[in-house]
């Protein structure tokens, strides 16, 4: 099959395309569990394989994927054909930027494969955790486990034989119950990262134990809760939202295609411009990000992204400045040749497709935030005044240049004077986001930071569904309007 | 092709029938290209031909399923997935409540939603067709973006109690055109949704483009005051306020679960305006319908709101069964969704401004990233994006920079919607996650909605 892809892209080569890669995948496998009310109601896998072509012509791109290999031939010359299509509308003829030509395999790190557990083994985590959830006042109780494998094998023009094997855990637990105006409320949790591997070994039943106990309690706590006050305070906010407000108003935002315009149609565009870089003040000087695919097991580290670029770990943000993007080979070179000076070196390996039939574009890996100097939870809590504590995603939407939001979390804790006081229900909050950011007046220290998992960030047109990843602290706003 | 889909189902149940494994098959083949534009080039040129088999597996009250991308040439390898599943479902839990099988009486075949001329579109026809939208309204500073999305589906189902079996077919476009400005950051947007090639009219796109361009490239935008306005939406706009109902207003497994936000109490109640009534009517075409659920149930017209009127939950097969309900025919890949219009004699935006008005009226073209604050009171919030404009009463307008709206539904179509447009439009709300399920709503082009709030006014793009 290699042998075959590399002639095929040799062919297509000298028949006048400047650059032809193949992404084969031997295999893609998934398996989804989903436990509801003690009714396992989905017990289901998945397997698929195929490859993707794509192939640039006069500085534009074609892409053809077919899952039936048994004719290579057909299947670059429709990627070439539609290349063709596609050259008869270049703005920019497309280069790419320069990489090393790379041998080299990835392996997600993982002891126990979760494709090799048995069935009744993960049903009996599920039940026992239906069990744990199963108290008064619980409406429903869900509980899932997702598992995906799969193997990648990157061959193209330049050189690069690149194969990687890939696993994800992903499991969840959530109660949801009613309170006396008939309204619906949730808690719900998913570990992140909680140890060097992310193998079955990773669903520790302990970890789930203490939290369904927790998410159960909460919930409850919010069924009897008073509103959510419509007003300004601080609002601290915790990783569980914290790491979805870095996600939606610097990671998207941060996003190069995005800010070059080539979302503008679907996804939007961003409010920073090239002329941005090195010079805008995105946030308070607390306030350093960065996009790190290094970070040990997490699904925003890969080894090596689909353009055959190495993982990286790059500034965005550093110290409220904004200095970084997350990029790909391709809109590198345009942005710089737009801004007619080099800000961007290179690619900074975050092109990804979501598979053998989508074409790769740039994807967060972890986008993180440093942990600062404020100390602790309880540390940052005490020198807040009139605050409020956040957690839980229940609601996201962001304007489509991400230059403001309006989210809606599972919980808030009121704090007045230094103290956690009451519990409400119903708790928002809004802003601008550079206005948001430059409010930023704590950062927690390493005690507060954990790493959190997204398994379906969405982009791109057809649409993509993506892993990835944020290390976060926690982190306090001033001045935020709560409530609306 | 059909005979060949329909043979392979019957081996593949004849297959489980000898292995002694009770099953169900559900088939999903999709043809798609996708054109895609950005800074007035093509930045992606794709296509992908998929046949999807997902085989349930059932044991009494056991339930498993696997699921597997594949070809018609691969019988051995679908053969071996019924394996899969019938070894899967040896080891899943009983379910408290009995999952039906179907069993279908006839074979059912519907292609009436299928025209061969939109599903073999070339690439030279996608290009013309956007080439003649843009018409001469790119400039060096006025880029084009967009996609041209077109293919057929096929959703075919058997299963080892019938000997019947179901097969649809349909064809489908979806066009977005944007028009944005690489400098001052505004951007404008044309859509058009087709089930036949007839229906693509790139000169209506053109004019709608043009028309909102020149307001565009005129006026400067502007941050409008907090407070209280009068509403147009267009069909965009509405569209996706209508599919967030759908999702969280009448499924009777989502009531069951607590998150609805219409009650079993509200059956027969009057919730919304009377100026409101939403089918799910199969009959229309432009919905690429299904006739028949994947339980065999015929599908007819289904009054889900009568002039204000709530008339009943739908259902779908596993929900029914887990909570006693009878089946209502839902267990599809998507509703028919039709907002009946009313009388207002607007068909297009240049007609809504010509009208009289008795007060500023805020156009509000489309929704951006709608998502739902709380489900239970069916609060969604998003923000206006595209080309909106503020009518204002004295007969000017202003272009202003996007806003928030953060409202109940029950407010924004309930007693306060003042008219409906005569016109209809198809809005085409197919999301492209997963297997292509062409999904479109029949809409009255204009809803006017008075006194809703803006909670949030941008100061820029
Ligand atoms: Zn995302």
């Amino acid at each position: 099959m290699l042998k075959d892809l590399k002639q095929q892209i040799e062919r297509l080569r000298a028949a006048g395309a400047t650059y032809v890669d193949a992404r084969w995948y031997p295999y893609e496998e998934s398996n989804a569990l989903t436990m509801w009310n003690g009714n396992l109601k989905d017990a289901s896998s998945s397997r698929e394989s195929g490859v993707g072509i794509r192939v640039l012509y006069k500085g534009a791109w074609g892409f053809s994927a077919s899952s039936d290999v048994s004719n290579p031939t057909g299947l670059f010359d429709k990627a070439f054909d539609n290349a063709r299509i596609s050259a008869e509308r270049v703005t920019f003829p497309i280069r790419l930027a320069e990489k090393d030509a790379l041998q080299a395999t990835f392996n997600s790190p993982t002891k126990i494969d979760p494709f090799v557990v048995s069935l009744s083994d993960k049903i009996s985590f599920l039940k026992e955790m239906d069990e744990k959830l199963n108290q008064p006042g619980v409406l429903q109780r869900v509980g899932e486990l997702i598992f995906m494998r799969k193997q990648i094998v990157f061959v193209d023009s330049e050189g690069s034989e690149i194969e990687k094997n890939i696993v994800e855990v992903f499991p969840g637990i959530m109660v949801m119950g009613v309170d006396e105006q008939g309204v619906s409320h949730q808690r719900s949790f998913s570990p992140g990262r909680i140890a060097d591997t992310r193998g079955w070994e990773t669903i520790d039943r302990g970890i789930f134990l203490e939290n369904a106990e927790r998410i159960v309690r909460e919930m409850k706590e919010v069924l009897v809760a008073d509103e959510c006050p419509k007003e300004d305070r601080s609002v601290i906010l915790l990783p569980g939202i914290m790491f979805l407000q870095t996600h939606e108003t610097i990671g998207h935002a941060l996003e190069l295609d995005r800010i070059l315009g080539y979302e503008l149609a679907y996804a939007g565009g961003s409010f920073v411009t090239l002329d941005d870089f090195g010079k805008l003040r995105y946030g308070s000087p607390k306030l350093t990000a960065r996009a790190d695919a290094t970070l040990t097991n997490t699904p925003g580290s890969f080894g090596y992204d689909d353009d055959g670029v190495p993982a990286q770990d790059n500034l965005l943000i550093d110290k409220g400045i904004l200095v970084g993007a997350i990029t790909g080979r391709q809109m590198v070179e345009e942005a710089n040749a737009r801004a007619k000076k080099q800000i961007f070196k290179g690619s900074s390996g975050a092109n990804r497709a979501t598979a053998f039939y989508r074409v790769p574009i740039e994807r967060m890996t972890n986008i993180n935030i440093d942990p600062g100097e404020d100390g602790t939870l309880d540390d940052i809590v005490k020198s807040t005044e009139r605050g409020i504590i956040l957690d839980g995603t229940k609601s996201w939407s962001i304007g489509s240049n991400r230059e403001q939001f309006h989210f809606a979390t599972d919980i808030g804790w009121l704090v007045e004077d230094g103290k956690i006081q009451q519990v409400v229900k119903n708790s928002t909050y809004k802003g601008d986001t550079l206005k948001f950011y430059n409010s930023l007046s704590a950062v927690g220290d390493k005690s507060t930071w954990q790493v959190e998992y997204v398994n379906n960030c969405g982009k791109g047109q057809p649409n993509q569904i993506m892993q990835l990843g944020h290390g976060v602290p926690v982190c306090r706003f001033d001045n935020v309007r709560i409530g609306e | 092709m059909k005979e060949k889909i329909l043979q392979i189902l019957a081996d593949l149940r004849a297959y489980a029938i000898g292995k002694g494994i009770e099953a169900t098959f559900f088939y999903h083949e999709e043809d798609s290209y996708l054109m895609r534009f950005a800074n007035s080039a093509i930045s992606l040129n794709t296509n992908e031909h998929l046949i999807r088999l997902e085989i349930t597996a059932y044991e009494g009250r056991k339930r498993a399923s696997y699921a597997l991308i594949t070809d018609l040439g691969k019988l051995e390898e679908m053969k071996q997935g019924i394996d899969i599943a019938g070894e899967m479902v040896k080891h899943a839990q009983p379910l408290n409540y009995d999952p039906t099988i179907p069993v279908y009486t006839e074979t059912f075949v519907d292609e009436g939603g299928f025209d061969p001329a939109l599903a073999s579109l070339s690439n030279e026809e996608r290009l013309a067709y956007f080439n003649r939208l843009a018409g001469n309204l790119e400039t060096n500073d006025v880029k084009l973006g967009g996609i041209f999305s077109s293919g057929s589906n096929i959703v075919a189902a058997a299963n080892t109690r019938s000997e019947h079996s179901i097969y649809i077919k349909t064809s489908d476009a979806q066009v977005t055109a944007v028009l944005s400005h690489a400098k001052l950051k505004w951007e404008v947007i044309a859509e058009q949704s087709a089930w036949q090639k007839s229906d693509l009219t790139p000169e209506a796109l053109h004019d709608d483009l043009a028309f909102l361009l020149e307001r565009y490239q005129n006026d400067a935008p502007q941050q409008i005051p907090l407070g209280r306005y009068d509403i147009v939406f267009g069909p965009a706009a509405t569209g996706d306020l209508i599919s967030f109902m759908n999702w969280i207003g009448f499924s009777g497994g989502a009531l069951k679960r607590g998150f609805s936000c219409l009650k079993e109490e509200q059956v027969g109640q009057k919730v919304f305006s009377d100026k409101f009534t939403l089918l799910d009517e199969p009959a229309r075409l432009e919905t690429f319908p299904s006739k028949i659920d994947l339980m065999g149930i015929k599908r007819s017209t289904f009054p889900l709101i009568e002039n204000g009127v709530f008339k009943g939950f739908t259902w779908y097969q596993d929900d029914a069964d887990e909570f006693g309900a009878q089946p209502t025919g839902h267990t599809v890949m998507h509703k028919s969704l039709w907002l009946k219009p009313g009388d207002f004699p607007a068909a297009t935006l240049r007609e809504l401004i010509e009208q009289p008005r008795d007060n500023d009226i805020l156009y509000i073209p489309y929704l951006h990233y709608m998502n739902l604050v709380n489900p239970s009171k069916g609060v969604v919030t998003a923000s206006s994006r595209f080309g909106a404009l503020l009518l204002k009463k004295d007969g000017s307008i202003v272009v202003p920079y996007n806003v928030r709206v953060t409202q109940s539904l029950f407010d924004i179509f309930g007693d306060k919607v003042a008219w409906m447009s005569k016109a209809e439009t198809v809005n085409n709300t197919s999301s492209s996650y997963g297997a292509r399920n062409p999904t479109s709503v029949i809409l009255p082009t204009f809803i006017r909605v008075n006194d809703l709030e803006i909670s949030h006014s941008n100061s820029s793009y």
